[in-house]
């Protein structure tokens, strides 16, 4: 596709090179950052190159967080969350897919519904429920609420509805059940649909953050997102410290935008392209 | 067919409902007693839980603290001792404790939590132990013992309490031309000399305060003027804040004043921002408790002098005084035994004992609870080794007992406090007018008051 | 897949036990909350947060007889307008220029979507930095300016404005994303036809490019304006609500009417809970109502 004549072209690459300058300079600023001594980052003017390379904040970081303990708090609440949720989100979508689910249609907009409500709206009585069951500060709190989701049901029900009818009808010549079908058919076939739902649904869990604020007090059960909030709050007098830490908060969700784009992608589109 | 569906139906609407259900809050507590046991309580061993918001060299003084007590009460009592966070942390650790019925048998409060403490229900009043020992609490300094008392009865035994001083670079005042030997004592003297360090240049800014609710606390009760209706909450509940007096709009109109004209910088809420100003040189004066005394004499070695100076009144005519702050320990009646709320109360005895006091003082810097303790040998050297410290002194000797000095009583107040927040920052950023200011602000607490009052059964 | 009888009445079951572990989670976590809120919002709490009484609609008039609900209401209404126009405008524009190839292209487009790997938690930290008054980039640069430097976030008028901005960096990824797979589905013989017929490349952006993505502007704008109507984690980090309330945004004012300076309001907060519920309801049944009518679906 042509992309029409010379000067149009400079004149797109260079809109495209400074709006990436602008949106890239948090990140740059992130990882420079977080190699500047407090002498060079808080420096008036501020200094956008560090005079000398130090690694002093990644070592502070660690001391005044927990924060291996946190990236542990953080990943097993989220892998927790994306296995409950996958597993649910596949049996759910075979049934909507596949069986003759009575009031089908009902319980569809159940699921949709799910989508619709403002977790916000409804976080006093679930803070509560926490609370009086003595589940305050533990990783049940964090994981329980979270268990199924509707989109993913959402997104694979879309996805099986197109899986072909040759191969499914295939398999019951073949004499499989529905556990046959699932698990040696189906799902090795939708391995995209699956790795999108995954992701998708892990990056949520790895970013929440109003939840786990409230049913966490303890620094050593809180997700490393609370973790940087209070790395910010304790501090302010060293923002090298708090980028060291953003830093290495960064790196499981940066591989994942780096190496898993496609499947992100399509677990975002879902529902936004016809 | 249709029978089946409506079955499956039912059932699994059934099953929803039931899972669902197990949500529901419990029922209140049932009252436990808050009279006080006597000696006679302690049989068997018992262990008694602490939950404190110590950390650091704090921290280390109390846990050699109890590690006294522990030893000398061997076989009989054991302290347990845990760190639960910061004060908030700890209070609200405290009350997701009471709906859980897990309440540790002994535990630290800070000085806005005194209020919803003693409306709480859950903590057997110091006074009733002392009444049953026959204990005479007269050791206790009278300002601190005031202020954690309701009508003539101590609630809970004062542990770790602050006052508020006026921090002066020594060094700044001399090169303007001031002798640091006779500082400001009021809001205009403040003013006055603010301004010959700004034309000497000897510091940016004059002075310089967190916009911190404490201090509006401080003033009021410097100039002789009760925080909150019903003798500040000390005869009966408040339902009600007083802050309508012209005296509190003068600080809040001093205040936006000293900022506007390059007097006084603004760094905002955050008391670390204020202490940074303070310590880089950038104000010459500056408000704070003397349990910041330590930080600061440590930061500005090499660089400036630090003094202190008695916490200013608003007018000279005052007849005030300021409050104590700090935090208390609580001795927790309903779900523990006769043996841990004697234990707890045994380990509070201890704390106040003059030789502990004085040690707790010295390694901490708080102010002994204890009036003995001023006397004892390892006090009066550390004192005569911070002179700085003498201020603290004399201040509390000279405050004038009576319901100002008392502070106000109040469950709310910890949210009170934020509400006087928002007020001077208004008044310091958006030019809202600070008569306007407080008036909203009191109304505003009126809300809050109403509906915590209404929550105390 | 035909069956018999029996073995519908199997299917049948087996599709409700599928469905089950979903559901009891639903109903636990999401619908008897849902009904829990409505039911705590007519209750009066004790000192701990435990409703011990009925109050009626009580907390529903102080919600909306409360001086703050007008500004609360206004902060919201600012916030998801200074946030979903301007992102999507901004992504769109980024993803009309990514659309077609160009040399580093895929480095280009992973660079844009950078964004989307920081957290609120990330991405916040990081523009409290950049906002800072003393060290922070913004400030230098309006220095450099000449102009006077700028409390970003404790100046009642610049704050929500900075809050803002740093919603629009976090969502830009997300957004070009998505508008690029819209963007992917428009047929390319299109073009060809308008170029033929001498159509610059701005002209087909405006006349076929977007009419044929209003489905996809349409699913953001709508899921961006009920992300922003729920948006904590931004506030919480930079301001707190404040300046004295100045972002202050529905949720931000459940949470600190519930929450904050150890609270136990649960009975108020849960009435601002439904009105939250109530206005996210209304702006997508307004969405739906009048703008859906706008897209243009092939």
């Amino acid at each position: 596709m042509r992309s029409g004549n010379r000067v149009g072209r400079w004149v797109r690459v260079a809109a495209l090179v400074l709006l990436a300058l602008v949106v890239l300079f948090p990140v740059y600023y992130t990882v420079v950052g977080s190699v500047m001594g407090p002498g060079d980052i808080a420096s008036a003017p501020p200094s956008l190159f560090p005079h000398r390379l130090t690694f002093d904040n990644y070592r502070g970081v660690l001391h005044a967080i927990p924060l291996q303990r946190q990236y542990l708090n953080s990943i097993l609440v989220a892998l927790a969350i994306t296995v409950s949720q996958l597993v649910c989100a596949v049996l759910s979508a075979y049934a909507f897919a596949f069986l003759a689910v009575p009031l089908k249609r009902t319980f569809f907009a159940l699921f949709l519904l799910t989508l619709m409500v403002p977790w916000e709206a409804i976080i006093i009585p679930n803070f509560l429920f926490m609370a009086d069951h003595q589940l305050r500060n533990t990783y049940l709190a964090l994981i329980l609420p979270f268990l199924a989701g509707g989109f993913g049901t959402f997104l694979l029900r879309q996805s099986f509805r197109t899986f072909p009818v040759e191969l499914r009808d295939a398999a019951t010549l073949d004499g499989a059940g529905h556990g046959r079908f699932l698990w040696q058919i189906l799902l090795p076939l939708s391995r995209p649909a699956l790795a999108s739902v995954a992701i998708f649904v892990f990056l949520s869990a790895w970013n929440q953050f109003f939840w786990p604020l409230l049913v966490t007090d303890s620094p050593k059960r809180q997700t490393l997102q609370i973790g940087l909030s209070s790395l910010n709050d304790a501090e302010q007098a060293n923002p090298g410290l708090i980028l060291a830490g953003v830093s290495m908060a960064l790196i499981p969700t940066a591989l994942l935008v780096a190496f898993g784009q496609r499947f992100l992608v399509r677990g975002l589109t879902a529902g936004a392209v016809r | 067919m249709k029978l089946r569906r409506t079955w499956t139906l039912t059932a699994v609407t059934a099953a929803l409902a039931l899972t669902a259900g197990c949500g529901g809050s419990k029922g209140s507590d049932s009252a436990g007693s808050t009279s006080a046991p006597g000696a006679d309580a302690l049989k068997d061993p018992v262990t008694v839980s602490f939950w404190h918001a110590m950390k650091g060299a704090n921290a280390d003084a109390l846990n050699a603290l109890v590690a006294k007590f522990n030893s000398a009460h061997q076989g009989k009592i054991t302290v347990k001792a845990t760190f639960q966070g910061s004060y908030d942390d700890t209070i609200t650790k405290y009350k997701a404790a009471v709906s859980a019925k897990q309440t540790p048998a002994l535990v630290q409060i800070y000085d806005v939590g005194s209020g919803f403490m003693a409306d709480s229900g859950q903590a057997i009043p110091a006074q009733s132990f002392a009444d049953v020992d026959k204990l005479d609490l007269s050791d206790l300094q009278p300002a601190i013992k005031g202020y954690y008392s309701r009508g003539d009865k101590l609630q809970s035994m004062p542990f770790n309490s602050s006052v508020p001083v006026l921090y002066i670079n020594k060094t700044a005042f001399t090169k303007a031309g001031l002798d640091p030997a006779k500082p400001p004592t009021t809001l205009d003297e403040i003013r006055a000399d603010a301004e010959k360090i700004k034309a000497s240049g000897a510091a940016k800014f004059g002075f310089g305060a967190a916009i911190y609710g404490w201090f509006f606390e401080q003033l009021t009760a410097e100039a002789g003027k009760t925080y909150c209706n019903n003798d500040n909450g000390r005869t009966t509940r408040a339902d009600a804040v007083t802050f309508d007096d012209p005296e509190q709009v003068k600080v809040l109109t001093w205040w936006k004043g000293m900022v506007d004209d390059g007097l006084a910088t603004n760094t905002g809420r955050k008391t670390d921002d204020a202490q940074a100003a303070f310590k880089s040189g950038t104000v010459a004066m500056h408000l704070e408790s003397t349990g910041a005394l330590g930080g600061y004499v440590k930061a500005a070695a090499g660089k400036f002098e630090v003094a202190t100076a008695p916490f200013p009144k608003v007018e000279s005519s005052d007849t005030g005084g300021p409050v104590i702050g700090g935090a208390s320990l609580w001795i927790g009646g309903p779900g523990h035994s006769a043996a841990e709320q004697r234990g707890a109360w045994e380990f509070a005895k201890f704390l106040i004992q003059p030789e502990n006091s004085a040690f707790w003082h010295t390694q901490t810097g708080y102010f002994p609870v204890s009036k003995a303790a001023l006397d004892e040998d390892v006090d009066k050297k550390w004192v005569a080794d911070k002179p700085q410290f003498q201020t603290a002194i004399d201040q509390l000797a000279a405050t004038p007992s009576g319901v100002p000095t008392q502070g106000c009583l109040l469950g709310s107040l910890p949210q009170v406090r934020a509400l006087v927040e928002n007020a001077i920052e208004s008044v310091l950023t958006s030019n809202k007018d600070p008569k306007a200011a407080l008036d909203d602000a009191a109304s505003q607490a009126k809300a809050l008051i109403e509906k915590y009052n209404a929550s105390v059964k | 897949m035909r069956l018999s009888r029996p073995g519908l009445a199997r299917e049948r079951t087996l599709g409700l036990a599928l469905l089950l572990p979903s559901l009891v989670v639903f109903g636990m976590f999401l619908f008897w909350p849902l009904v829990r809120t409505f039911q705590l919002s007519t209750t009066g709490q004790d000192l701990f947060g435990r409703a011990n009484r009925s109050v009626g609609l009580a907390n529903f008039r102080s919600v909306l007889h409360d001086p703050e609900f007008g500004r609360v209401l206004g902060v919201t209404a600012g916030y998801v307008l200074l946030t979903v126009l301007p992102s999507i405008l901004l992504a769109l524009v980024l993803a009309l220029l990514l659309q077609h190839p160009l040399a580093g292209l895929r480095i280009l487009r992973s660079a844009f979507a950078m964004p989307f790997a920081y957290s609120v938690a990330a991405a916040s930290v990081v523009f409290a930095a950049l906002f800072n008054p003393a060290i922070g980039i913004a400030n230098y640069l309006v220095t450099s300016l000449g102009f006077a430097p700028v409390n970003w976030l404790t100046s009642p008028g610049t704050a929500l404005l900075t809050i803002a901005i740093t919603t629009v960096w976090m969502s830009l990824g997300y957004n070009m994303l998505v508008l690029l797979a819209g963007i992917g589905g428009v047929d390319e013989q299109l073009y060809e036809a308008a170029r033929l017929d001498g159509a610059g490349t701005v002209r087909i952006a405006w006349s076929i490019t977007v009419p044929l993505i209003t489905p996809t502007l349409f699913f953001l704008i709508v899921v961006d304006t009920i992300t922003a109507l729920q948006s904590f984690g931004q506030i919480h980090l930079l301001t707190r609500g404040g300046p004295t309330g100045h972002t202050t945004t529905l949720v931000y004012w459940i949470y600190h009417t519930a929450f904050a300076d150890g609270a136990t309001d649960y009975g108020t907060g849960s009435a601002q809970a439904i009105v939250l519920l109530a206005v996210v309801v209304a702006v997508t049944a307004i969405q739906f109502g009048v703008l859906e009518r706008k897209v243009f679906y092939r």
